[in-house]
């Protein structure tokens, strides 16, 4: 499920919102990580050894990748470029990381970001049906 | 939450109602089911009182062989993965896919060129260099530690 900001001509890094089944596949795996790279330009590698390096739309909890302004290098060298490609997760063998990317702090802002979104309702004191119940 | 310790049932009384839910195994507000652990709370934006994942606890203990690969956190180590590739870095971090984020690393591949009138089998490798990688776990066949030359 996911809402999507005004499609221009270069599609920009929007903001994803997935469904809860897929915030928690995410958030108990590498793929936070993966998710915390959105707007940077980095180089897949792909199962069928061809690369493509290009600017990360978006990843989903499934490693699915989107990527724009993309260079595809197939096994035989041969480039294209693409303006849009959309990676199965399972096609994906490496992700090259951004020399200037701090793993820690992206991990732990997706993180957040996750947190928020499931307390969005309890923010500023949310459905108080029940109070909270101290044990 | 009130449950004898590791009994099955769990049972969840709230103020004006109450309700029995069979769940897992009660200990210390947490409970234990489908090999994870949960714990009630009211925050998780939807009404009512729902089980949300806890993070794992660190423990010091070698429990499962994935606690082998957390012995080498920041170690180097060499990982053998399909497709004849090796892998040769510094493990940063891993999950439970055994996806991987390696510094560091030395991948080489190797390939096997048949010889079309003696047919020898000539092997072949390729080395690349890649300052950090992120690794898909389903790629993975074996991790350990680098291999000793000599």
């Amino acid at each position: 499920m996911e809402s999507e900001g005004a499609e221009s001509s270069v599609p920009a890094p929007v903001e994803v919102f997935s469904s809860i089944r897929e915030r928690t596949i995410a958030e108990n795996s590498m793929v936070v990580l993966l998710q915390g790279l959105q707007g940077e330009v980095t180089t897949v590698d792909l199962r069928n050894e061809s690369t493509a390096r290009g600017r990360v739309i978006s990843v989903d909890a499934f490693m699915n990748i989107r990527l724009a302004d993309v260079l595809y290098r197939d096994r035989r060298d041969q480039l294209t470029r693409l303006q849009d490609l959309f990676v199965t997760g399972r096609n994906v063998r490496y992700v090259h990381i951004p020399d200037h990317v701090d793993i820690m702090k992206t991990i732990q802002n997706q993180l957040s970001k996750i947190h928020r979104v499931r307390n969005f309702a309890s923010e500023g004191g949310g459905r108080k049906e029940f109070p909270k119940k101290t044990k | 939450v009130t449950g004898d310790r590791k009994t099955r049932i769990c049972e969840v009384s709230l103020p004006q109602n109450s309700s029995l839910c069979r769940f897992g195994d009660v200990e210390d507000g947490k409970v234990w089911k489908g090999g994870e652990w949960y714990c009630l709370s009211s925050r998780s934006g939807l009404p009512g009182w729902h089980f949300i994942p806890l993070q794992q606890p660190t423990t010091n203990t070698v429990e499962e062989p994935l606690d082998l690969i957390r012995l080498s956190l920041d170690e180097r180590i060499y990982v053998k993965m399909r497709n004849d590739r090796e892998l040769r870095g510094r493990l940063h971090a891993y999950d439970q896919h055994l996806n991987m984020i390696l510094g560091d690393v030395e991948e080489t591949v190797t390939t096997v060129e048949i010889d079309e009138e003696t047919y020898e089998e000539l092997y072949k490798s390729t080395k690349r260099n890649i300052p950090m990688l992120f690794v898909r776990g389903d790629g993975v066949v074996l991790v350990a530690p680098p291999l000793r030359v000599g």
